[in-house]
């Protein structure tokens, strides 16, 4: 018998996704219903239509969850939104429906903090781990450098001061053609091809904060002047800048706040690149990395689970005229 | 039989329980866009205002609209996720039906005008029929220019209603044969989708929540692709 089982949904931005997860730690189902393949078509996520794609996916992505669960509504300790950040039409859908289901089924309701969830994403496969840890959590709409001393409690160390890692790898696949989402895309093409053209490293030796909207220019200006230059070596010598300024950031942080571990979190988490590095880099500094599995880097309803457990335990459930916070920041 | 009506197609939120007896609880706020955090409280204290439990709710009726996105998308998700958690099926009524039939009464056309912002009205006609009223045209996004345009090019009597009639009141003030119906009639109310609802029941006329649609009347690209370019070139 399963204790602790939190019904966990998430719909910041344009992926609907629902799981059951026991603790905070056992995932019994993580259902994540994609609208990219909506999305490519316009090179981006537009606000309006993800919403309109949550309203109709989510009650089929809650059902398939509780179904692969394998577990009734009754057997249910809670029941934990998305709140922010993200967008406000799309966070609206998750919110009101955990909100609904808390009421109609008489459970606790818990709000929680997107990044929040993906700090925890690492917990569900290593629930032990140790702290002090750093975190790089690197995705579309963020990217930024958290120090977590202990649970619950958080330091941004240093975060993009323009564009996140992810935005910049859509642009740039953008301006050569390559279709949306530019992160996969670039990582398989750069996994043929050779970084040989080297290209700047914005603020790799001063603090924590990132950069990336320059070396985009200097991307999209080198291949203009370039034109016969091949993509899968403009895109692994790209790969090569973002993921060399992110790993030396991420361990200088790492060595300067004495933590045991690294982990990271978010979209570009799955970057084959960036995973490797990181798997690199760390023991050299005496560093404990830990990867989440790519599942697990990309939006999720799972780490929310995670998060919202801790947080119950921790300080109780959120009151049902909870709403959304699309600016929402941690710490809060 | 017990119905729970949820509203939230305009800047209004409301809910109201009802069934054989009319409508036993309903409540309403109209303070600003806040609608989610509004909605879920109002249906707890509609619920002990009408000394019901929400577990012995029948059927869910909802608002779908046409109306203002984000406020109609709070309540369809707030409606589907109870009728899916309480497996109880579900009864849709637009908006223009909700605004239209406070004046059922009224032997004149009635003109229902939701307000779409952006410089256009979501609108349709109903007619006054035994027992309540009946929609004559398709429901629609138009300018205020083109509706006042036909209802003067119109040969009936005008009886206007909805919140687009007062928002763009200028455009309709000085035509001949067109009332405004009162301002406090200018939303949809929760009280009118629960009696609306009732009727539809006793003909079982049901929905599950997977068939449930918003009424948008507008594509999503032609709102968002603009401001997508604009934020590309930048």
């Amino acid at each position: 018998m399963n204790k602790g089982l939190v019904l966990a949904i998430e719909t910041s931005c344009d992926e609907t996704a629902a799981a059951v997860v026991a603790e905070g730690k056992h995932v019994l189902s993580s259902v994540v219903s994609s609208q990219v393949d909506i999305h490519a078509r316009y090179g981006g996520v537009v606000p309006e239509v993800a919403s309109r794609a949550h309203v109709d996916l989510i009650i089929p992505v809650i059902a398939q969850t509780l179904i692969e669960a394998g577990i009734e509504h009754h057997d249910l300790d809670l029941i934990a939104a998305t709140r922010g950040p993200g967008l406000i039409g799309s966070l609206l859908v998750g919110v009101s429906a955990a909100k609904s289901l808390a009421l109609v089924w008489n459970k606790p309701f818990i709000g929680v903090n997107h990044l929040e969830g993906h700090l925890y994403s690492s917990f569900l496969e290593e629930p032990d781990l140790e702290l002090p840890m750093v975190i790089l959590l690197v995705s579309g709409g963020h990217t930024m450098l958290v120090s977590m001393d202990e649970h619950l409690t958080y330091k941004v160390l240093g975060q993009t001061l323009d564009d996140a890692a992810g935005e910049a790898y859509d642009k740039v696949a953008r301006y050569l053609g390559l279709g949306y989402p530019g992160g996969p895309i670039i990582d398989k093409l750069a996994a043929s091809g050779q970084a040989e053209i080297k290209f700047p490293r914005p603020m790799i030796a001063e603090g924590y904060n990132f950069s990336f909207s320059g070396l985009k220019t200097a991307v999209i200006n080198y291949v203009r002047k370039n034109p016969d230059i091949s993509d899968e070596n403009v895109s692994a010598s790209f790969q090569e800048a973002v993921v060399d300024v992110l790993v030396t950031k991420t361990i200088r942080a790492a060595k300067d706040q004495n933590a045991v571990g690294v982990c990271i979190g978010g979209g570009v988490a799955a970057n084959s690149r960036l995973r490797e590095a990181i798997l690199e880099a760390c023991p050299k500094e005496g560093l404990k990395p830990f990867i989440p599995s790519r599942s697990y880097c990309t939006d999720n309803a799972a780490m929310i689970g995670a998060a919202a457990w801790r947080r119950f335990k921790n300080e109780g459930a959120s009151s049902l005229a909870t709403g959304a916070n699309p600016n929402l920041r941690i710490p809060e | 039989m017990l119905i729970l009506g949820i509203e939230s197609s305009t800047s209004q939120v409301g809910c109201a329980i009802g069934g054989h007896e009319g409508v036993l609880a309903s409540a309403h706020s109209s303070r600003g866009k806040r609608h989610a955090e509004s909605l879920t409280p109002q249906i707890e204290f509609v619920c002990k205002q009408a000394r019901v439990e929400l577990q012995e709710i029948s059927i869910i009726a909802v608002d779908i609209g046409p109306g203002l996105y984000t406020g109609l998308r709070v309540g369809i998700t707030s409606a589907i996720s109870i009728a899916f958690g309480l497996n109880v099926p579900m009864i849709g009524v637009s908006s223009l039906d909700l605004v239209a039939y406070p004046i059922r009464h009224c032997q004149k056309l009635i003109v229902a005008a939701v307000d779409a912002r952006r410089d256009e009205i979501f609108h349709a006609n109903y007619r006054q029929v035994p027992g309540g009223i009946q929609r004559v045209s398709e429901p629609v996004v138009i300018t205020p220019e083109d509706l006042s345009a036909e209802l003067l090019a119109s040969s009936d009597e005008v009886q206007l209603v909805g919140d687009g009639a007062i928002r763009y009141a200028g455009h309709f003030n000085d035509l001949k044969g067109v009332e405004p119906a009162e301002p406090g009639l200018a939303f949809p109310s929760a009280s009118s989708l629960v009696q609306l609802a009732h009727a539809k029941a006793l003909r079982e006329d049901f929905i599950k929540p997977s068939e449930l649609k918003p009424l948008y009347l507008r594509k999503p690209d032609a709102l968002e692709i603009d401001k997508q370019k604009r934020r590309v070139d930048r």
